[in-house]
This record gives structure tokens, sequence and C-alpha cells, in this order.
């Protein structure tokens, strides 16, 4: 099924190429930058260092470099991306973080109003996992641990991603949760597999290696159907309870690009995600490729957004970095 | 048997150059202040998708073990700490090349890394199962408690206690700049979008050492001090071996114990090797004046840390810190998920890599020692131009680290308070210390709290908490027992004279 799919995104890009390509000779002839609001190594970094790689192999004449500009949980780059000058020729990475979260919290000099937006290419799944000695070992243990308990959740920063979704999952699920926030995912990690907190977000690459060693049990998928990687953990919505949740990650770049270069870019990207090399290294990498139209991208940044702001609310974070 | 077959194919030509050649560009981009191991490892991982596993991450090793001692090139030649790690050679490793003696100092520097390095790669290759578990022991109280220890280290470090307390109160408060690690929110950022993850740790670094020492030689341009060409040979006399050895143990067991614990890092333990060799120093006053005990407990620790915060990631899946969690994903894009798991399924890769770990200790050496009389040559330069040269790589590194203009204010801003510090006698050493473990003491003060429901009592508890509350004390009341037995001691011989 995936070798049709892909397939047809080739030719459906070889032929909007062929026609773009003639008419705008003239863009890119110079390198794209693109801002990485994280450090060089973490996954974003890397994720995009292989959409950089794959555009150098599938489009002609046009190299991607890669700026990190770390900080502020991803508010720096994204502001320095959204603020940058609207020629094509600076990008940014789209996470969920710094543009459906951060801007909630106040503090940010952007808002989604800034974001124009190129397309999505992976989604991270989401388990939350019981960590080692842990008092609960599967779903129903946990919601019955939690009526008279509140679970420590480990997440790797306050107002982050997982710290909103796990906080999301208990307002779906009508329980309460202690969050302890960390500094990074790897810090709550160790936390965790040390057992120093009862569960936390994980991804399904980390958990299934630390399952399989005995130090974190899948409690539940935040997805709406089983995975294949782990077909004996449940998800949320099965158990009825209607939360869903992943991350994303996507191309992201200033408004009032020109559009015939904002066309391009959006054609280029599609097909440099297209690319098998590409997909088989990020699967390796534990993403799950997935493409999604610019459209498609500023609908999900925009519900994640409305979710957020409701959680950030509910604890009392919303708008606190405002001056 | 098989560990003997996995370790073959390290021998391979091809396999030999890539670690070789790693470990040469991490010394040189250690060297070069601004450009890190971390990030020399990130911008190589790319390289390394189309390589056979063992050498694509036996090369990341190499610039990181290479990048880590690089950065004491910098540290001593031109007082410009390249990286944490490295900021506690300052102190004895820049006397001692204004005196002359930039060779040894770098000879000692080479040496101790590779003590540091071996005997960091032995614990690594054969107790990494066993002690990665003492990795998990640490939880916040923990985490607390080896802070309060390290920040005792201020009040031994500076002469003048009033004012050393107040250096370490003036960096913790500093530290505090910056989104709060529990609830969010942002500290004294006055609204400056660029400060919302606090003060950049390494361009205040170079600020406060290499800006500020900039300042001083300013001052001093019109005084015609005597041009440094004399660079002694590099090997340190059996003397100063000997004067040495007992720091290069404690700094070798220092560091390889504080990079099995994850997240402190290589900057904590060399200033912790850096104290505990002075402490137990039959001399301790002549640290700080370019004593080369000094350059051999600061950077035995530090590359001690390097082999053994592969520990950890290896064996649990955990990286002990920023290079490591770097290393971690160029394993996970070979298809590799370390962790206990990788020790069963992939035993060549692991073996591969405590191989590796050698190599590059080696090839570490090496180098090192041939490119001294190349480095050394940097004090060749007369002195205001050299001193041109240094503020040019000041603002340069401090702003390849982030590209975030806001850290070029920060380090000129710390060039200015180190100056100040340095002019009026407060201690340096103490800030930066504060400056590291300030946040690691605070965020994990405050996750316990949360976690305990604000329950004091867990920070008292447990054997391993108990243990650096009491080393601690032990520390910060010792200099007064020593004191006493020393006046003790010249009042008998005193009396005993009399008669």
């Amino acid at each position: 099924m995936l070798k049709i799919n892909v397939a047809k995104v080739l030719t459906a890009a070889a032929a909007m190429a062929m026609v773009a390509v003639p008419a705008f000779a003239a863009f890119p002839d110079r390198p794209i930058q693109v801002i990485v609001p994280y450090s060089a190594g973490g996954s974003t970094d890397l994720s995009l260092r292989l959409l950089a790689d794959s555009f150098k192999r599938n489009v002609k004449g046009s190299t991607m470099v890669i700026r990190n500009q770390p900080g502020g949980g991803g508010s720096i780059g994204v502001s320095a991306t959204v603020h940058a000058r609207p020629d094509g020729y600076t990008l940014g990475a789209g996470a969920q973080g710094p543009l459906s979260l951060l801007p909630h919290l106040g503090g940010t000099d952007y808002s989604l109003e800034d974001v124009e937006y190129i397309g999505m290419m992976s989604r991270s799944l989401q388990l939350l996992v019981a960590c080692k000695d842990a008092p609960f070992t599967d779903f129903d243990s946990f919601m019955a641990y939690s009526k008279d308990h509140a679970p420590q959740i480990g997440n790797s920063g306050a107002g982050g991603a997982n710290h909103v979704s796990a906080e999301a999952f208990a307002k779906a699920a009508g329980i309460k949760v202690k969050s302890v926030p960390y500094q990074g995912s790897s810090q709550a990690r160790t936390a965790c597999i040390g057992g120093h907190i009862d569960a936390m977000v994980a991804s399904p690459a980390e958990a299934l290696t630390q399952s399989q060693a005995g130090n974190m049990t899948p409690l539940f998928l935040m997805e709406e159907k089983r995975i294949d990687l782990f077909p004996d953990t449940p998800t949320a919505v099965e158990k009825g309870i209607n939360f869903t949740w992943s991350s994303w990650k996507g191309l992201i770049a200033p408004k009032n690009i020109p559009a015939e270069n904002l066309s391009l870019l959006r054609e280029e990207f599609k097909k440099a995600v297209a690319d098998p090399e590409f997909q088989k290294k990020m699967t390796e990498m534990g993403e799950l490729v997935e493409y999604a139209d610019a459209d498609t991208l500023k609908k999900q940044v925009e519900a994640d957004s409305k979710t957020a702001e409701a959680v950030l609310r509910d604890v009392g974070m919303y708008g606190m970095n405002k001056n | 048997m098989e560990t003997l077959a996995y370790l073959l194919p390290l021998f391979s030509p091809s396999i030999l150059g890539a670690i070789g050649l790693g470990t040469l560009g991490g010394l040189i981009i250690g060297a070069l202040p601004g450009l890190t191991a971390t990030m020399g490892v990130a911008l190589l991982i790319p390289l390394t998708f189309g390589m056979a596993p063992i050498m694509g991450l036996n090369m990341l090793i190499g610039i990181y073990i290479g990048g880590i001692y690089g950065g004491c090139v910098a540290s001593i030649l031109l007082r410009t700490p390249g990286t944490p790690a490295s900021a506690a050679t300052v102190l004895d490793g820049y006397p001692m090349a204004q005196k002359g003696e930039a060779g040894k100092a770098l000879g000692m520097a080479t040496i101790a890394s590779t003590i540091g390095g071996f005997v960091a790669a032995v614990v690594l290759a054969l107790l990494a199962p066993q002690l990665a578990s003492v990795a998990l022991k640490f939880g916040a109280p923990e985490y607390f408690a080896l802070a309060m220890f390290g920040l005792t280290i201020i009040a031994s470090l500076s002469g003048d206690v009033l004012k050393g307390a107040i250096s370490g109160f003036l960096g913790i408060l500093i530290s505090c700049v910056g989104a709060d690690p529990i609830s969010g929110v942002l500290r004294y950022t006055f609204g400056v979008t660029g400060f919302a993850s606090g003060f950049s740790f390494t361009p205040a670094l170079i600020g406060l050492f290499a800006l500020s020492e900039v300042f001083v030689q300013m001052e001093r341009l019109h005084l015609k001090d005597e041009q440094i060409v004399e660079v002694s040979g590099r090997w340190p006399s059996k003397k100063e071996m000997k004067e040495s050895a007992n720091a290069l143990t404690r700094g070798s067991i220092i560091g390889t114990f504080i990079g099995i614990i994850p997240g402190v890092g290589s900057g904590t333990a060399a200033w912790i090797s850096y104290n505990e060799a002075r402490r137990t120093s039959h001399t301790p006053e002549k640290f700080g004046t370019g004593y080369i005990a000094g350059v051999a407990a600061t950077e035995s620790a530090n590359n001690a840390v390097c082999a053994a915060a592969l520990i950890p990631l290896l064996a649990l899946g955990i990286p002990g810190d920023v290079v490591t969690a770097v290393l971690m994903g160029g394993l996970m894009i070979q298809g590799l998920a370390p962790g206990p798991m990788l020790f069963q399924t992939n035993p060549d890769v692991v073996v591969g890599i405590f191989g590796g770990t050698f190599i590059a200790t080696f090839f570490m050496f090496a180098f090192g020692m041939l490119l001294i009389p190349v480095f050394s040559k940097i004090l060749n330069i007369p002195r205001h131009m050299l001193a041109i040269l240094i503020v040019v790589f000041c603002f340069i590194g401090s702003f390849a680290i982030n590209l975030n203009p806001v850290d070029l204010y920060t380090m000129v801003a710390f060039g200015v308070i180190g100056w100040g510090m340095q002019k009026f006698g407060f201690s340096q050493a103490a800030f930066c210390i504060a400056l590291i473990l300030g946040p690691m003491a605070e965020s994990n003060l405050r996750r316990g709290l949360l976690q305990t429901g604000d329950d004091l009592g867990a920070f008292l508890s447990g054997p391993i908490t108990q243990t650096f509350l009491v080393l601690t004390v032990l520390s910060l009341v010792w200099p007064y027992i020593r004191q006493r037995l020393d006046n003790r001691k010249a009042k008998k011989k005193a009396v005993t004279s009399k008669q």
C-alpha cells in the first residue's frame, strides 16, 4: 500500500516540478537555511538533517543548511524564523512546543498568525508508561490507583509538550496527576528507570527497548487504534476515554513569501519526504514518517493549540509570562 | 575468544583512520574557543550515516574524547575555556603558561587526560553493567546533596571566605535568570526573548575568564612586561610527576564516579577533583599559582568523565551529558537502541565501542604530544596582538554556540564582572562553581519538595544523601580543624624550643 502511495506522490511531484522549474529557475539559487530551534543532535535536529540530505538528493540545484538556534524551549529559534526575511531562503523546523504551546504561556514575541506552513514530515506517537517499581502495571490498575492517589508523572519541562499531554489526559479521564518537570527528556527517563517517578510519557522507540529490559511498562497509547509495535497495549479511546495526542515535526516559514517560491518549496518538501532513504533512516530513529500538506499541518497546529490552551488555563499556567 | 574476534576489526586501517581522524578533528575543535565537542559530534553525525556502525560510532567517540581534551589548550594558553569542562584548568594552567612553562602544562594536561581516560575506559570495559545501577540510585535528594557538597568547594577555594561567599551567592543569583525549572515562569528576563533560557553558560565563562583577562592585560600594556618566548619542554620532570601522582589518582577516580552519574558533567568533576587534590596535598598553598598538580587534577577528571559517561548510555540507554545524548542520536540512526538489550543483541558494537575508546585515548595522547610545540607558538605572538586576537575569539566563540546575539551581551557583561572581581579580589572560581551547581541544587531541591509534598526529611535520609551531607560538613569544618591542629603543633614546637 505504501509503495503505491510513494509512487503516486513521486509522479505527482515530478509532474509539478516539471511545470514549476522552467518558470522559476531563479529560485533557489543559493542554499536555503533551516532554523532548528533546538541544540544539534536532538531528534528534531537529526530529522531535519536527514531532510536536508534528502533535499540534496531529490531537488536539483538546491541545498539546505541547518542552523541551530536553541533556547527558551524552542521559542528563540521560532521567533528568528518568523521574523526572518520572507524570501524563501530562511525556513524553520516546526515543532509542537514552540508553536502550539508556548504562545499560551506568554513571553514569546510571535503568535500563530505570524507562521506560514510548508508541510508536515513526521509524527511522534506517544505512550504513557509505568516506571520501575510503580504501584500499577496496566491501564486498569493505573486508573484504579489514580482514584485515591495522584500518580507522579515526569515530563521534559514545565509547559512542554508532554507536560501538556499528561495533564490533558488527566482532564479527559477525570483523574488528578502530579506533574514532575525535569530538564529534558533524558533526565525524566533516568528518573523513570530509577523508579523516582511513577509514570512518564515516552516514545514508542524508547518504550520498546526499556520495556524489554523490564524498566518500563506501557500503560496505554495516545492514538485512536493500537499499533503493531505494541499489540497488547490498549489505547485510551478503546478504554472509553476520548483522548489522543501525538507530536509532529514540520517545516514552517515567515509570512509573505512570494507565492511562486512558496508553492515550489511545498512541492520540493513533499518530494524530499517521499524519498525512500529518508523514510528508512527516520523509521530507524523511531519517527513515523507521515506527509501532510500545509493546510493539514495548519489545522493540526491550531487544534493542538486549542487543547493546550484549555489545559494550561486549568493548571494555571496560561499567560503566566505575559509582560 | 569472541571478544577478541570483535576487537580485531578495529585494527583495520579504515577504522583506525576514522578514529584517528575523529580524534584529531575533535582536538582541533576543542582547542578553538566556542567550538565544543558537542557541536563537533552533532555536525559529524550526518557523515556517519553511510558508515558501518563500529566505524561511525568510534569516529564520533574520537571527536568526543579529542574535543574534551582539546579544551585545555585555550584554557592554558589564553585563559579562554572553550568548554565548562576546562574552566578549572585555567586556575593553574594559565599561571604556568605565564611563567614560561606552557609546554609542560600542556604536557601534563595530555598525560593526565590520557591516564584519566584509560582508567575510566578500563572501568567501562570491565564493570559497565554492574556500575550502571549506581546511576539509577540518584533521585532529587541525592543530586541536591551532591550539589551542596560541590558548593562547599567555594569555601576552600577562596582565600577570603566572606568574599568567596559573596561571589558564590552572586553566581547562584545570576543562575536564577531564565525559566524557572519547575513552574516554567520566566525570571529576571525583563522581556528579552533571548534570555528565556537564562545566560548561556559558555559565553558567560568566556567573558568571565578570557575577556576579563584581556582587560587586565590592557591595564598593564604600558608596563614593559617581558614577552614569554621561552616555552619549556613538554615532559614534566620525575619530581613533578611524583607531586602530581596523588592528584592524578584522585582525579581519575572522581571523574569516573561523576561520569557515571547522569547529568552532572565534566565541569563539576574537574572542580571537585581540583578541590580534593588541593585539600589532600602537603602544599595546598601552591595551588592556583601555577602548580602542575592542579592541571593534573582537573584534566584527569574531565577526561575520565568521557569514557565513564558511556557507561549509563550503553548499559541503560541514559545519556549522562549533552555529548552522550548526541551520541545516542547517532546510535539510534544506525538502528541500534542503547540499553541493556544492546549487550545481548549487538555485543560486537558494544565491544567495538569499548575498544574504540582505548584507541581514541591513545590517539589523543599521540596527537596531543605532537601538537604541543605548534600550540605553544601562539605565545610568541606579541602581547598586544594576542589580546586583540583573544577578543575576536571571545566574540566568535560566544556567538557560534547558539547563534544568539544576546549571548554577545552576556559575554561582554560577564567580562566586566570578571574584571571587577579580579580587581577587588573576589574569586572567579567561586562564581563559576556557583553558576554550574546553583541550577542543579535549585531544581533538585524544588523537585524533591514537590515529590514529597514539602517534606524536608527526604533530603536527610538515604545512604547516598547522608554520605554527601557528611562530606559537606567535613569539608566546611576541615580548614578550622586543620588550623587548630597546626596551631597546637606550632605551640608544642614553641614550647619545646623554649626548653
